[in-house]
């Protein structure tokens, strides 16, 4: 026992010394110090060549959030350009704060991928982003789709991000459960649309069935809630902002007809408990016979069961959906996402970063960057390959190309965005514990345009 | 009095049943993590809980293992950044590994890192408090009192910051430091040397012993279950400051394994399997540590409070 | 106190512990001044002033008090804290009852029994805050908790509970949590106090014909309140350790926000009123001066008995 004090105490000396030398190294440099670091860095194998390391932090975007498509895609360009790569996945629940503590700590990522509401409407707007339209020549913005540049580029004309991949978010169904409760008469299997008076009946039909919620407006918190947004507004033609892009319009009359609708059918459920993820698991696991959350990646992703694409917990088949309106033509929100490059100071970073963005959304690699995120290519073309026929081997992708040309409004890029986000699940939570909906809605949509 | 014997016993009986229920009732999340980590897909997602795994599957384990990969270890310059235009100096780094495990190792480094400062600079300054007479004593002590139950929430930003300027943002010491600097160990350490009798320091004085002499040889003896108790102590909320790990770590290598298993929590909220199985790993270390020293941790605090 | 045969020192010796008492405070005071005196000094500075992220100084433009102003003014504020003080009281004493009454049953077993118990009531502290929430998580779920399943197959409740949805349940179920991850360590404390209490005492209460109860509240209680007053301190400390509960299970929804949270919320959530950093220090400046009087009433409570 002694010993083992003896050793202990010894070891912490030896830490306490090396803490506290550090701090009087940086205070007054002694004169030893600077060489010997300097033999140590060539020797440091995380630094294979001068042309340095990049840092890209990414959202879950499709593959792009998980590890072994990613670093097969970042080692093929380590092999071309010589430029190292490493990579953080962020998760939206905390992905946020983890960026925003990082600049607040001169830490942040020389790369981060997502969409336009954060990196133009957030960090680009705050100036922590570079400038990217000198990589859009005329060819580049004739083969971009034009709302996803008109998206990256901020009102001040920059360009905060490169946009990779597109599509459409949309809502699935659990096909059995409707069959089972007679509600797949009111679906249009086809077209993969539905009407409001059809889903109406629809969730009666299946609340009579099983006697239990079978969709959930979840409102714990932001993430996926482009789903409960796209159903509230589409239930009754409401809009979420001005085409201008100018101002929230949440207390529109048809939005209020929309929740008071939601909120008296014993079909739907308002809870505070569930995030957009918590929702896919629960419809996974069968239990709500639809999800609000849900675009073409989950649909080609296999559950966490293992029972297959397109599949839930128990081998039921999931079909998607655009959200219910009142003539079956839904607005759907689009996702475009992209890359965007913090300013951290570093020139050759930057012109390394832009290396990288010039590799993965513009050149003969585009399509397997675009097929690691399994959206859909933002742009017709790159270098001189055709990106639009990437997904022809593809059944579930060619049949979700019906719901494209139902992309909607990309209004996430209103000014305030970000809280207006947190207003709109904060109104849902009220509204699902039954403050009077009119009221609620006029507060805090006065709140995202005051914000 | 017999009818009081009764009732007494009436009573005793029933508390014992209350307890047994009670302990079960404090068991179960354990046993649910630990099941859950071994149950297979279709037990997960069942929507009626299955108390006891149909077929016990190393599924998750292999999912946890697969999620990410990372150097084993990374050995950094200390200070390295300072002259190295604010990049970290490595040393030297393992192989690839399943980043869990690097997590693990990096939890459990951090733990032992901060359990060793704290309880040699508490039981130093402990014993100062409780037994030097020196000037500004009572204000340093009432300072430590008052800071004791301080969150670290409050210091979040300027922490920081002082940690970005130290270049120790994003690295285990800017999780070490503050909780070294929490002072409730000095505090416990007070407590304990309290009860150390003068005149045995007195004695030592006058034959000729240096303060350090009696320190490593007087005091510590005397202290020890109550700086076994602090090293647990520590150990313990080391690991659980889940608000240091999220603020101040954001590389994937330099995650802990509380840390890491929320993430996975936040990214793949859908698979209980694969969190438990992460819940299992993360919860492990810390049952064994109190399992080991549990003697010393009941000992050790106990004398510590009673003295008041 | 512990030398009243010296009541003044010699200037010589007086420097001699001045010098030696600082050395030996000198390591501890290193990393308690440079992590928690140095960053509370700057949090109580900034909270004077409009500094945010945005800006690249450390602080922004001096504004006197009105962060402070705007505090009393935030509804979203006062509810937090309202909701840190629901969490303190009511975690603290019934932690303390609750423990005091499991030592009072388990004391006199048997070793290996006590001990197991002991253990038991210590397991979830040492589950590690993260592995429990998760676990917690899942048990609390709607639609798929055992909780909702087991109440609602002995017939206690008819409709699933949305336990962390629900502001009516969610403060509640957090505490609850907490509450298990706290009991442990106040347990061990009051079976070693309980086996010390001096013995001749309770017998000489017994001839004096006092019953059990009278006992316990005469003789036990009154020998055993140092160790209760480090269980308070001890389990207030735990209380305001609630972010990894509040962070992963409602993320300040649902009513369960926290000042620790909000300032967290406040400092680096994406929206437009987050970054502000001199708000944010605000808000821990209050909650920092509700804690010190806290814990001075407790000392000064220590100091009277």
């Amino acid at each position: 026992m002694k010993k083992l004090l003896a050793i202990l105490l010894a070891m912490t000396m030896v830490m306490a010394l090396v803490a506290c030398g550090g701090n009087n190294d940086n205070a007054n440099p002694s004169p030893q110090d600077p060489p010997e670091t300097e033999d140590q860095t060539p020797e440091a194998p995380a630094e294979p060549a001068a042309s340095g390391e990049l840092t890209l932090w990414t959202y879950p975007i499709g593959d792009w959030g998980k590890e072994e498509k990613v670093k097969a895609i970042t080692d093929a360009f380590t092999a071309d350009t010589g430029i190292s790569v490493k990579v953080e996945y962020l998760a939206y629940a905390d992905g946020d704060d983890k960026v925003n503590s990082a600049i607040t700590a001169n830490a942040a990522p020389d790369l981060i991928m997502e969409g336009p509401e954060r990196l133009v409407t957030n960090w680009g707007d705050k100036g922590y982003l570079v400038d990217l339209s000198d990589m859009f020549d005329d060819t580049d913005k004739s083969e971009i789709n034009a709302a996803a540049m008109t998206a990256c580029t901020h009102p001040n004309g920059e360009v905060y991000e490169y946009p990779l991949v597109v599509t459409a978010h949309c809502m699935a169904i659990n096909l059995n459960a409707f069959k089972e409760a007679g509600a797949d008469q009111y679906l249009d299997l086809e077209n993969h649309t539905w009407t409001t008076e059809n889903f109406i009946k629809a969730v009666d039909a299946l609340y009579a069935h099983y006697n239990a919620p079978v969709g959930a407006v979840y409102c714990k918190g932001q993430g996926g809630d482009q789903g409960t947004r796209a159903l509230v507004n589409n239930l009754y033609g409401g809009t979420f902002a001005t085409a201008s892009h100018d101002k929230y319009t949440w207390d529109d009359p048809k939005n209020i007809q929309a929740l008071e609708q939601l909120k008296g059918m014993p079909g739907i459920t308002f809870d505070a408990s569930l995030e957009g993820g918590d929702e896919i698991k629960v419809f996974y696991q069968g239990i709500l016979k639809m999800a609000f959350c849900w675009n073409i990646a989950q649909q080609l992703n296999p559950n966490q069961a293992d029972t297959g694409a397109g599949l839930t917990a128990n081998g039921e088949e999931i079909v998607f959906m655009g959200f219910p309106s009142e003539n079956g033509t839904p607005a759907l929100q689009g996702g475009i996402w992209g890359f965007g490059i913090f300013n951290n100071g570093d020139s050759a970073k930057v012109e390394n970063a832009k290396t990288f963005i010039k590799w993965m959304c513009d050149s003969e690699h585009t399509a397997e960057a675009v097929k690691t995120a399994n959206y859909f290519a933002a742009r017709s073309a790159a270098e001189g390959t055709d990106l639009t026929g990437i997904w022809t081997d593809n059944e579930i992708m060619n049949e979700y190309q019906v719901l494209m040309p139902y992309l909607g409004d990309y209004y996430q890029v209103t000014k305030g965005w970000a809280g207006a986000r947190t207003e709109w699940w904060t109104m849902l939570q009220k509204v699902g514990e039954g403050a009077d909906i009119a009221e609620t809605v006029a507060t805090y949509a006065g709140n995202a345009n005051a914000g | 009095m017999k009818i009081e014997n009764s009732r007494s016993r009436a009573y005793r009986i029933a508390s014992i049943i209350i307890l047994v229920v009670l302990a079960f009732l404090f068991t179960f999340p354990l046993y649910w993590i630990v099941t859950g980590g071994f149950k297979n897909g279709a037990d997960i997602n069942a929507t009626k809980p299955i108390w006891i795994p149909t077929e016990w599957v190393m599924n998750n384990y292999d999912k946890l293992m697969k999620q990410r990969s990372v150097p084993l270890w990374e050995v950094y310059l200390p200070f390295g950044s300072f002259f190295n235009g604010g990049k970290k100096v490595l040393l030297t780094a393992g192989p690839e590994a399943p980043a869990a495990i690097r997590w693990l190792i990096n939890a459990v480094l951090m733990c032992v890192a901060a359990m060793l400062l704290t309880c040699l600079t508490a039981a130093m300054a402990g014993y100062a408090l409780a037994k030097k007479r020196f000037n500004g004593r009572a204000l340093l002590f009432s300072l430590i009192v008052c800071a004791m139950a301080l969150p670290k929430q409050v210091i979040l930003i300027p922490l920081l910051k002082e940690m970005s300027a130290l270049h120790l943002y994003d690295s285990l010491w800017a999780v070490i430091f503050p909780t070294v600097g929490w002072p409730f160990g000095v505090f416990l350490m007070k407590q304990f040397s309290e009860s150390i009798p003068g005149e045995i320091l007195e004695a030592t004085r006058i034959d000729g012993a240096s303060e350090l002499k009696t320190f490593s040889t007087v005091v510590i003896p005397m202290i020890k279950p109550g700086i076994g108790a602090l090293a647990i102590f520590t150990f313990i909320n080391c690991w659980n400051d889940y608000f240091m790990q999220l603020v101040m770590l954001t590389s994937g290598s330099n995650f802990t394994i509380p840390l890491g298993i929320a993430t996975l929590q936040a990214e793949t909220s859908i698979d209980n399997g694969l969190l438990m199985a992460g819940a299992t790993l993360a919860a492990a270390p810390i049952i064994v540590v109190f399992l080991i020293f549990q003697k010393y941790f009941t000992q050790g605090i106990t004398m510590g409070a009673v003295k008041g | 106190m512990a030398r009243p045969s010296k009541p003044t020192m010699s200037r010589a010796l007086q420097r001699r512990e001045n010098i030696s008492g600082y050395l030996f405070m000198l390591p501890s005071l290193f990393f308690f001044i440079g992590f928690v005196v140095f960053p509370m000094i700057i949090c109580i500075i900034t909270s004077l002033t409009d500094a945010n992220m945005h800006d690249p100084g450390m602080f922004g433009n001096f504004i006197g008090f009105s962060n402070f102003a705007r505090l009393v003014k935030d509804v979203d504020f006062l509810e937090a804290l309202k909701n840190t003080f629901i969490i303190v009281i009511v975690s603290v004493p019934t932690v303390c009852a609750f423990s005091l009454w499991v030592s009072s049953a388990i004391y006199k077993l048997s070793g290996p029994v006590l001990s197991a118990f002991r253990c038991i009531f210590y397991l979830p502290v040492v589950t590690g805050s993260v592995a429990v929430t998760v676990v917690w998580k899942w048990m609390y779920d709607n639609y798929t908790g055992i909780f909702n399943h087991v109440l609602k197959g002995a017939g206690l409740i008819e409709q699933n509970i949305n336990w962390l949805g629900d502001s009516k349940y969610a403060l509640w179920c957090i505490i609850l949590i907490l509450f298990t991850t706290s009991v442990g360590q106040p347990i061990v404390l009051y079976v070693s106090a309980l086996g010390n209490v001096d013995q001749t005492l309770i017998e000489a209460a017994e001839v004096d014909g006092a019953n059990s109860f009278q006992i316990f509240w005469q003789v036990k209680w009154a020998q055993m309140m140092p160790t209760t007053l480090y269980i308070l301190v001890i389990t207030t400390i735990n209380s305001f350790q609630c972010f990894a509960l509040i962070q992963l299970l409602t993320k300040g929804g649902a009513g369960t926000n926290t000042v620790m949270y909000d300032i967290y919320w406040t400092a680096f959530k994406l929206t437009e009123q987050a970054g502000h950093f001199g708000y944010a220090n605000a808000m821990g400046v209050v909650l920092a001066i509700f804690i010190g009087l806290l814990s001075a009433l407790q000392f000064k409570l220590a100091k009277e008995k």
